[in-house]
């Protein structure tokens, strides 16, 4: 019975988005302050209904009920729990139901905390949002529905991908599904202003939380995958410019110049138009993720045409959406006044900068991805676009974009110097430049390019510091009162501080690993050695072991460095029981930031077993620093002045402000 | 019934929660344009702010004053229009909502649910089922349940074994063929199921466990063709060709043509004739059958004799001829079963001498060393 109101809720979710589609639009446009203040209402219902549905599906996935298909398709009595809760999104049809989870979320935190909207542009995003939310429970009930019965009960279900079983996939697609879905918010936020006609500052201001917050996510939960596809799939690469990453990486370039653009019309009011695209851009690109990811085209075009139903039918929404919005946009756009003014050379400057250049790296990616579609769409013939593409054109198009970031928060709003600035900088650039030099001393014949990365890495991270020194009052005035100043700066200065540092981070570890990073590949037999870095590696043998729903065979390694023998490093080949299928488990040592990797290949006639061993300097500093990057997202979240009352609490806003300062 | 009671309470509860906004009169206390006014309150707060920590100074603080005050005029001088608190469109969309909510949620969950129809999660599809509709799976999880709570039930496992073999369940039959053997005894189909079942599990290969179980069958029940296919199957791999094709051809005479093991037995009469010809070599040779024959005429305690000399001789020969992992699976599981553990043991350990860690050899003796519950000095190094 749970199963079937599952079901029922979820109908009953979509028949209270329909109602909320319609109704506070009608009331925004009299207005009616009951028809509008229905949609707060309907959204938190929804979502109620929504987590209903969900919930009967995990009890489902929990209690192996496979009379439920999907279950029956993607669990199996003997998997663990945790990767039972997990399973319940590690299939197409739950994916979805996460992904339209996490938008009536979304739509009910708006309702819950959006005191500080006017009632017509809340009742108008709360509109928007139930448009998507009743499009995609239309294409999950008709062509993706997880409530499908199976009358009798098949006694064993036929597991969950082996892939799949893995801490990975409790964390990564519901971080990634807040990011992603998460950019909805702006663009009912976009699309409810273009409706109203009125777009200004203090609408940036409303958005900024938002924007905020799904992109914290969406970086914790890209880098999240990208580390998951490190250890889980055994190649020790942490990016594959694969379409399905970047599927989620598009967003999230699109959503880093949304957030940067909307800082301008927030402070100045500029760059009003260009912020709206972007925030219909940035959801349109995740809509556009999710049709890759889930049409199946991806696979292959021809898959895709031979069952067609799905893939249509968020090509549809794709469409009407993206379309829609567009549409109302060209509709809009000359009503629009224009912001304030700026010179080239001052924060807006700069930003403008960010987002000319993250945006044509977004075209890039975008071309890199759809390129290979639409070839074998029209002509047939299959090609892969990889790496070298990305590198060539990708890479080129970051580097003039980090070396700009230290001097935008350094600039002053409407005109700056930048000659003071540059001097402001001095400190930050010889850091670099002498880390530069160390490094190409120390490595000599090391790649220059490299000595050059890790230089803007530094430059980041110094100019990053900088930015909060300088802030604080560094120079100009004592310790005492710098820390003073320190202490009473504002998040969001931390927040940006933070997020520049973390890329930095980032940029240092992908630079290294690039650079730095050996592999060696040598058949071993039990006892023999092999080097790698500065490791020696002992292989011991292989050993059978049985887990609860796999068996496999181990490989030991003791790791020696001069000698001293300090770790083992246990690698593994499973065999997954129910699908037959084998996984690579690689075997990953932690010394300080980096990471030796190994993973077990073929066992040879001859009693060898063919073994990878990758030493990776540095590898981690790769997710440390988008794990500071979203540390800076929520820092910035956490900025009180954020938090900004609704009228009827002015004035006790105004007094708790007063005696702040 | 249950299910509809349930869902008329949530029916109910959406329709009330979306009703419920729109029967009160709200009162919006604000003009639409005071939330501009707020934020823009809040910016200037926030210039001033900056000014006192030093970030803004002089001309700049001017102008970032400027810039805002100009929109707070703005914003203030903006057309307020009047919201009403509730309008007859308000009470026409609470019929709207009673009658679509309902009609919608009700209509769609029929033309796509399945009303009625009962979860069945593992707990309660293994329980005993009501009707007459119970399949196989279901008596099989029935039985599994019974024999959980009733261990020593052998008649229960004598009835599961082969319908697990049937369901490819070949592990689980190998225990119940077992634990049928040790409760109900030794007969001829069970230790030729349970060879079956060992069969099955190594992947088509007569080793010591699959040939003593067919042995066993053969003993109790002499010229059982089941049995003389996997012996003689078993001498053709282990190398002792001339005896698998005397063994096959024995089992040849002895069924009639249509027999449905024929067209195997003749496969393999062709591929062992071939292999003669080309002068296969003969490995070492166990027990024969006349001797192991002779076994099963003997009091206990001369069998046990008579087999501890064949282990002997094996052992001996095992020691001039230490390759044979055959043999040596043989050896440590014979002196198992005469219940002599160190010898086991002490033959294992020799055993894993003349196979590198990592072989396959090393692996199978591994193997056997566990299910045996030895533990080999060498095994873990």
């Amino acid at each position: 019975m749970i199963v079937e109101l599952g079901h029922y809720a979820l109908v009953m979710a979509l028949a209270i988005s329909l109602l909320q589609s319609v109704l506070p639009v009608i009331g925004a446009r009299r207005p009616d302050a009951a028809l509008m203040e229905m949609a707060p209402a309907a959204a938190i219902a929804s979502f109620i209904f929504v987590l209903l549905a969900f919930a009967a599906l995990t009890v489902s996935y929990v209690t192996s009920d496979f009379s439920v298909q999907n279950v029956w398709e993607n669990s199996h009595s003997l998997k663990p729990l945790i990767y039972k809760f997990s399973g319940v999104w590690g299939n197409h049809e739950g994916s979805m139901l996460l992904w339209i989870l996490i938008l009536v979320f979304f739509s009910a935190l708006v309702a819950l905390f959006g005191g500080n909207l006017p009632f017509s542009l809340k009742a108008n995003v709360l509109a928007v949002q139930a448009w998507i939310t009743a499009a995609f429970l239309f294409f999950v009930l008709l062509t993706s529905n997880p409530f499908q019965r199976l009358n009798p009960a098949p006694i064993e279900g036929r597991d969950l991908n082996p892939i799949l079983q893995d801490i990975g996939l409790a964390i990564h697609p519901p971080l990634l599904y807040l990011g992603y879905v998460g950019f909805s918010i702006c663009f009912s936020f976009a699309v409810a202003a273009l409706i109203e006609g009125r777009i200004d500052a203090a609408w940036a201001r409303w958005v900024r939380p938002w924007t905020l917050a799904a992109w914290t996510a969406l970086t914790a939960g890209i880098a999240m995958g990208s580390y998951w596809a490190y250890y889980e799939l055994g190649w020790g690469g942490w990016w594959f410019w694969d379409p399905v990453e970047n599927a989620s990486f598009m967003p999230w370039l699109a959503g880093t110049a949304l957030l940067h653009s909307a800082l301008v019309m927030e402070k100045r009011e500029a760059l009003k138009i260009w912020t709206v695209l972007l925030a219909i851009m940035t959801f349109s690109l995740s809509l556009l993720g999710t049709f890759l990811v889930r049409s199946g085209v991806l696979t292959s075009v021809h898959a895709f045409a031979t069952d067609p139903l799905r893939g249509v039918f968020i090509l549809g929404i794709l469409v009407l959406f993206i379309g829609g919005a567009f549409s109302l946009f060209a509709l809009r756009v000359q009503t629009l006044s224009q912001g304030g003014l700026f010179a080239p050379i001052s924060r807006e400057g700069a930003l403008v900068f960010n987002n000319l250049f993250l945006t044509t790296a977004t075209a890039t990616v975008l071309v890199g991805t759809l390129y290979p579609l639409l070839l074998e769409a029209v002509t047939g013939a299959k090609i892969s676009v990889g790496p070298p593409f990305f590198n060539l054109t990708f890479g080129p198009l970051m580097i003039p974009l980090l070396l700009a970031v230290p001097f935008g928060p350094l600039l002053a709003w409407k005109r700056g110097d930048l000659w003071a600035v540059c001097q402001r900088l001095y400190f930050a650039a010889g850091l670099a430049l002498l880390t530069a030099l160390a490094v190409t001393y120390f490595a000599t014949g090391a790649p220059v390019l490299a000595a050059l990365g890790i230089a803007i890495g530094i430059w980041l991270i110094a100019g990053a510091i900088t930015d909060i020194a300088l802030r604080s009052g560094a120079g100009r005035v004592a310790v005492p009162i710098m820390w003073q100043r320190f202490k009473g700066l504002p998040r969001s200065a931390f927040g940006s501080a933070l997020a520049h540092l973390g890329l930095g981070i980032s940029v240092i570890g992908i630079v290294t690993v690039t650079a730095f990073s050996t592999e060696e590949v040598t058949t071993l037999k039990p006892g023999e050695t092999m080097v790698s870095g500065p490791f020696a590696l002992q292989f011991e043998g292989l050993k059978p072991n049985t887990g609860p729903n796999y068996t496999e065979l181990q490989g030991r390694f003791i790791v020696s460095r001069d000698g001293n023998r300090f770790a083992t490093i246990t690698s593994a080949k499973r065999i997954y029981t129910a699908r037959r299928m084998p996984t690579t488990e690689a075997g990953i040592l932690t010394l300080g930031p980096s990471q030796l990797y190994v993973a077990l290949g073929d066992e040879t006639p001859d009693g060898g077993t063919v073994v990878r061993v990758w030493w990776k300097p540095w590898v981690t500093f790769i997710w440390i620093g988008a794990v500071i990057m979203s540390l800076g997202g929520i820092t910035s979240l956490f900025d009180r002045r954020l938090r900004i009352g609704a009228p009827a609490t002015r004035k006790a806003t105004a007094v708790s402000a007063g005696q702040e300062t | 019934m249950m299910f509809w009671v349930m869902a008329a309470i949530m029916t109910v509860a959406a329709t009330t929660s979306l009703l419920v906004p729109l029967a009160r009169r709200t009162k919006l206390q604000a003009a639409e344009k005071e939330f501009d006014a707020e934020v823009y309150h809040d910016q200037l707060r926030e210039i001033d702010r900056d000014i006192e920590s030093g970030l803004l100074t002089g001309e700049e603080a001017e102008y970032a004053r400027a810039e805002v005050g100009r929109r707070l005029i703005k914003a203030s001088k903006a057309a307020s229009r009047k919201t009403v608190a509730s309008s007859p469109l308000a009470g026409a969309a609470r019929y709207v909502v009673i009658v679509f909510l309902p009609l919608m949620a009700v209509a769609g969950y029929l033309a796509i649910g399945s009303p009625g129809m009962p979860s069945q999660p593992l707990a309660a599809r293994i329980q005993p089922p009501s009707n007459e509709n119970s399949d196989i799976a279901n008596l099989v999880a029935q039985a599994e349940t019974h024999l959980a709570s009733n261990p020593e039930d052998g008649r229960g496992w004598d009835v599961l074994a082969p319908v697990y073999f049937s369901l490819g369940r070949v592990q689980d039959s190998e225990i119940a063929y077992r634990n049928a053997i040790r409760l109900l005894g030794s007969t001829a189909p069970r230790q030729a199921g349970l060879g079956q079942s060992l069969f099955a599990q190594t992947g088509g290969i007569v080793t010591a466990d699959v040939q003593a179980a067919f042995q066993a069958a053969d003993d109790l029940e002499p010229g059982n063709p089941l049995s003389s296919f996997f012996l003689a199957l078993g001498m053709a791999q282990e190398g002792k060709l001339v005896e698998a094709r005397t063994a096959f051809s024995d089992l040849a005479g002895r069924s009639t043509p249509d027999a449905p093991w024929m067209p195997q037995v003749r496969l393999h009469l062709e591929e062992l004739d071939k292999r003669i010809g080309q002068g296969g070599e003969e490995a070492v040779p166990g027990p024969d059958k006349e001797q192991v024959a002779a076994a099963a005429q003997m009091s206990d305690d001369e069998r046990r004799e008579m087999i501890g000399g064949i282990v002997a001789g094996l052992d001996e020969r095992l020691r001039e001829n230490p390759d044979d992992l055959e043999g040596w699976l043989r050896l440590i599981r014979s002196y198992m079963v005469l219940g002599e553990a160190e010898q086991a043991g002490d033959a294992l350990n020799r055993a894993l001498e003349n196979f590198d860690a990592g072989s396959a050899g090393r692996q199978a003796l591994t193997q056997a060393a566990t299910q045996f519950g030895l533990a080999a000095e060498k095994v873990n190094q």
